[in-house]
């Protein structure tokens, strides 16, 4: 951190978009109110697999309203550059209308263009596709894998061999979507050859480099807009054929249009979670010391991508392990591509390993959080590096103090509330934040007030907020004072807003260009001989509320506002940046946290509720506590819904997606989430970045499934090894 | 071809002069839509049937209808087949009230209608011959927020944003019907509105002080 004192930072602040968001004013992007727009929906494939073999468009087109409907018989080529750098996996992605393949059920085949969304819609109904439909392959379990990615260190199989206590314990998790509550849409128009986009993504720069090099034109001619993201947790991450559908649409119309998918289409729209199988044979000494640890992961991918995530890190780093071996292999199917979900990897990783944990526990009648204890790494045994800060310890301690650990009776089924069984779980968590480079820049106006500018997103954490309090604490400057101001690709370029390095990166790229401001201002006061400041010592002077005076003497000194206008400057500005990573790693960096959760499961029914749940985290600084604490909140909510409801039921005879709407696919509602509690330990860690933050949108959902596991077996006896959770698991 | 139910596959009726008493489908997922608004509704989506046998030459059937919405009397022409969700966003600009699932499952385009909460994707617009509409934006008065508004702001009570208009609407129906006795019965009846980001405990709490301060 700078110098200066801390009065927005770590303050529990409102949001500063708050009334926006109560009041109905803040903008999504299928919200913007563009001149003659027209209205596009998709016609999805209702095949798994095969070749599009006639659209007949005649029905639709004789629909009043109905514009044009655009198929790969009559859309243009597009030239679909390679995008390097963007967040397209490996293979080839999706061309939209280019050929006759179907490569997936629900891929687009069709749109059809209206002057209203009621005809657009009705359009698309009449839309007739003739197949040559082929027999999908969608099923995990059936598939052959690709090549995996391999990890090891010391000798894995001939450490099991040696162990005293050994164990083979094989993981199912489902496939998760994310589900935002808004739905993607984007509206796209074009003036000349240049393309404007109102579209919902989590990295407006990222649909500018794709919306560029699919249709070849220079990414100066594209601009991005999303200045509200209502919810993604990852699906906005990369840009997705309905942005290429809207923006080519625009453009055989020659009027601006909007596409906005439905819930049904998100679910092979966008991406999701991979289902993964997860074998995991560890062995141990008798107490419970971890001697070798076999990790054999398989997990969804698509037939023309290859998606991968971090699952093998945890496996790596998270207990002291000489023997370690790791083979991730990803199956593809005849399914649309994957993409990071909240807990990349981790969550799924944790809930493996987590649980293998307590099952070791169980068996060797050590306590789980002892048994944690004594596999505590002493530095970072992937690579040898120390840790920057890792209180994992601590985040256990806390947790069994607040919430009550020593009252855990750990024989199973021993306690019970009228029909309901209750039992006790934790589980530790661990997520490692991304770390690229940044951009950002500031402005401080001649009346005292500042604007900064990033390309960055607010999906919900508060971006608008808490880059805020940086701001307003590097410039000494009140809160009301300070617009900061995302969502454009006009502006610096920034990062995904994902892998929870938004606060980290852009965080640091903001600090960066304020101070740059705050010493232009102090250069410019000591060297003016008009200024009480004149001859300080720069380093003496801090700003306060706007007003620049020498440290321990407040009445020597001047507003910004004098010394701008004094100067007749009408503004000071500066770009910030942060770097990345620094080459080569001195420390390893990861979030850490431990979870506790107590269910009840109904003894007859099966049914499993989450009574109460603590989540203790060690994150580095936080900014803004407020919205921290909301954030951690959400990610167990999220975490719930992945242990208990969560699940996705594909047909594998044709590769539909059965429940593809929020009446079949269960998340969290209300009635769900019991009185839950979130604890961050205070601290900072300076080894990370000049804000001390770690990064805190993923730890929080990573560990809630395997607590909450741990939990059902403490209640019932039952060692449930498949998420999500079900009645039909426990009856 | 998409098996979609959207609102569109409800087939128009044939005289748009249809009495509103006559107990048709239409009436039944109208009436449905405004009783059931807390719980999602497979019923209702059952109903949706989609039917081919609309003749696709014909000009869609339009309908006058005259509304109040937010205190304002407006008389418009709509197509049939349009939902108060797609007139309030699409035709008057109030886009406060959020689209999240168009099949009543969500609660994100939740809206009083005669001071009743409902879901307003579910409702058909020329359904509402001088109905009362409120949506977010004409919850508060004038600078002033509403206390519920005020209260999501103060326990942050909300993350994206996205179902907020939707949660607060319902949350003023809870109150007003008075569901909210204990933490226990405000989760219960705040069911049919899906908040993504889990923001369900402050929720909760908002709902609980604003109710407390009545």
């Amino acid at each position: 951190m700078s110098p200066q004192p801390q009065a927005a930072v770590g303050a529990p602040l409102s949001r500063v978009d708050g009334r926006l968001k109560v009041t109905g004013e803040a903008q999504y992007a299928a919200e913007f109110d563009v001149d003659g727009v027209v209205h596009a929906v998709i016609v999805d494939a209702s095949i798994g697999r095969g070749r599009i073999a006639g659209v007949d468009t005649r029905d639709a087109e004789a629909h009043p309203g109905v514009l044009r409907v655009i198929h790969h018989r009559n859309a243009p080529k597009l030239p679909y550059r390679d995008n390097p750098g963007s967040n397209n996996l490996p293979g080839r992605r999706l061309r939209v209308f280019q050929d006759d393949k179907v490569l997936f059920h629900g891929q687009p085949v069709a749109v059809v263009v209206a002057t209203t969304l009621e005809a657009a819609q009705h359009g698309a109904s009449l839309v007739k596709v003739d197949y040559d439909a082929e027999q999908p392959s969608t099923d995990l379990a059936e598939a052959e894998a690709g090549e995996p990615t391999k990890y090891a260190r010391g000798d894995a199989e001939a450490g099991l061999r040696e162990s005293a206590v050994r164990m083979d314990l094989t993981y199912r998790m489902a496939r998760n979507h994310h589900n935002p509550m808004e739905t993607h849409a984007t509206i796209a128009r074009w003036d000349g050859g240049k393309l404007t986009v109102w579209d919902k993504t989590q990295w407006v720069v990222g649909t500018q480099t794709e919306l560029s090099t699919v249709f070849d034109v220079p990414l100066k001619s594209v601009r991005v807009i999303n200045p509200f993201v209502g919810g993604a947790f990852g699906s906005g991450l990369r840009c997705w054929p309905h942005t290429v559908v809207a923006a080519l649409a625009a453009r055989e119309m020659k009027r601006p249009v909007k596409v906005v998918l439905t819930r049904r289409q998100m679910y092979f729209g966008t991406g999701f979670r991979p289902s993964y199988e997860y074998r995991l044979r560890l062995g141990s000494d008798q107490r419970g010391r971890l001697r070798a640890t076999v990790h054999e992961m398989d997990a969804e991918t698509s037939s023309y991508e290859t998606f991968e995530e971090g699952v093998m890190l945890a496996g790596q780093m998270f207990y002291s392990t000489p023997n370690v071996s790791q083979a991730y292999r990803k199956v593809p199917l005849d399914v649309n591509s994957p993409i990071w979900m909240r807990g990349p990897g981790f969550a799924n990783a944790s809930f493996a390993i987590e649980s293998a944990m307590d099952e070791l526990a169980h068996r060797l009648r050590i306590d789980p959080i002892e048994l944690r204890l004594r596999n505590e790494p002493a530095e970072d045994e992937s690579n040898g590096l120390p840790w920057s800060t890792r209180r994992l310890r601590e985040c256990y301690t806390v947790g069994a103090r607040e919430f009550g650990w020593d009252r855990r009776n750990p024989k199973p089924r021993s306690r019970r509330d009228g029909d309901w069984l209750i039992g006790l779980g934790m589980a530790g968590a661990v997520y490692d934040p991304n770390n690229m480079a940044a951009k950002a820049r500031a402005r401080l106006n001649a009346d005292g007030t500042a604007v900064i500018e990033a390309a960055s997103s607010d999906m919900g954490p508060g971006t608008y907020t808490s880059q805020a309090q940086v701001a307003a604490d590097a410039l000494g400057l009140a809160m009301r004072a300070v617009d900061f101001r995302l969502g454009d690709s006009l502006y610096p370029q920034t990062p995904p807003h994902g892998g929870s390095m938004t606060m980290m990166c852009v965080g640091s790229a903001t600090l960066d260009a304020c101070d740059k401001i705050r010493r232009q201002a102090i250069k410019l006061a000591v060297e003016d001989e008009e200024s009480p400041l004149y001859g300080a010592k720069a380093e003496d002077i801090v700003v306060r509320s706007g007003r620049l005076h020498v440290q321990g003497t407040p009445a020597r000194g001047e507003t910004y506002q004098r010394l701008l206008t004094r100067n007749n400057l009408s503004r000071l500005e500066a770009d910030g940046s942060w770097a990345g990573p620094s080459d080569p790693e001195r420390h390893s960096y990861y979030s850490y946290g431990a979870v506790f959760t107590e269910v009840g499961v109904d003894a007859t029914l099966g049914l499993v509720r989450v009574r109460r749940m603590l989540g203790v985290y060690d994150c580095g600084r936080i900014v803004s506590p407020k919205l921290a604490d909301s954030q951690a909140l959400g990610g167990m909510v999220g975490g719930i819904g992945q242990a208990l409801l969560e699940h996705t039921v594909t047909d594998h005879r044709d590769g539909r997606i059965v429940n593809a709407d929020l009446a079949g696919y269960l998340v969290p509602v209300n009635a769900d989430i019991p009185e839950i509690k979130a604890i961050y330990l205070e601290g900072e860690d300076m080894q990370a970045d000049p804000l001390g933050v770690k990064g805190i949108g993923e730890i929080v959902q990573v560990g809630v499934a395997s607590a909450i596991a741990n939990a059902v077996f403490n209640a019932t006896g039952r060692r449930v090894r498949e998420l999500p959770i079900t009645a039909e698991a426990l009856l | 071809m998409s098996s979609e139910l959207p609102e569109s596959s409800v087939p128009p009726p044939t005289g748009a002069d249809e009495p509103a008493s006559a107990p048709t489908r239409r009436t039944f997922i109208a009436t449905t839509a405004v009783g059931g608004a807390v719980v999602a509704g497979g019923v209702i989506g059952g109903t949706l049937l989609l039917d081919d046998d609309v003749a696709a030459a014909e000009a869609p059937p339009e309908s006058r209808v005259s509304l109040t919405v937010n205190g304002t009397r407006r008389t418009v022409t709509v197509d049939n087949r349009t939902s108060l969700l797609d007139l309030l966003r699409e035709h008057f600009g109030l886009t406060g009230s959020k689209k999240g699932c168009n099949a009543g499952a969500c609660g994100a385009c939740t809206v009083l209608v005669d001071g009743r909460r409902v879901n307003s994707c579910l409702t058909l617009a020329v359904r509402l011959e001088g109905a009362e509409v409120t949506t977010i934006e004409g919850l508060a008065e004038g600078d002033e927020l509403h206390p519920l508004q005020k209260a999501f702001i103060e326990q942050d009570a909300f993350q994206c944003g996205y179902c907020t208009p939707g949660q607060i609407m319902s949350g003023v129906g809870c109150i007003k019907e008075g569901h909210t006795d204990s933490p226990e019965e405000i989760r219960e009846w705040m069911s049919g509105n899906i908040c993504r980001c889990g923001c369900y405990v402050k929720i909760v709490r908002a709902v609980e002080q604003t109710a407390g301060r009545k």
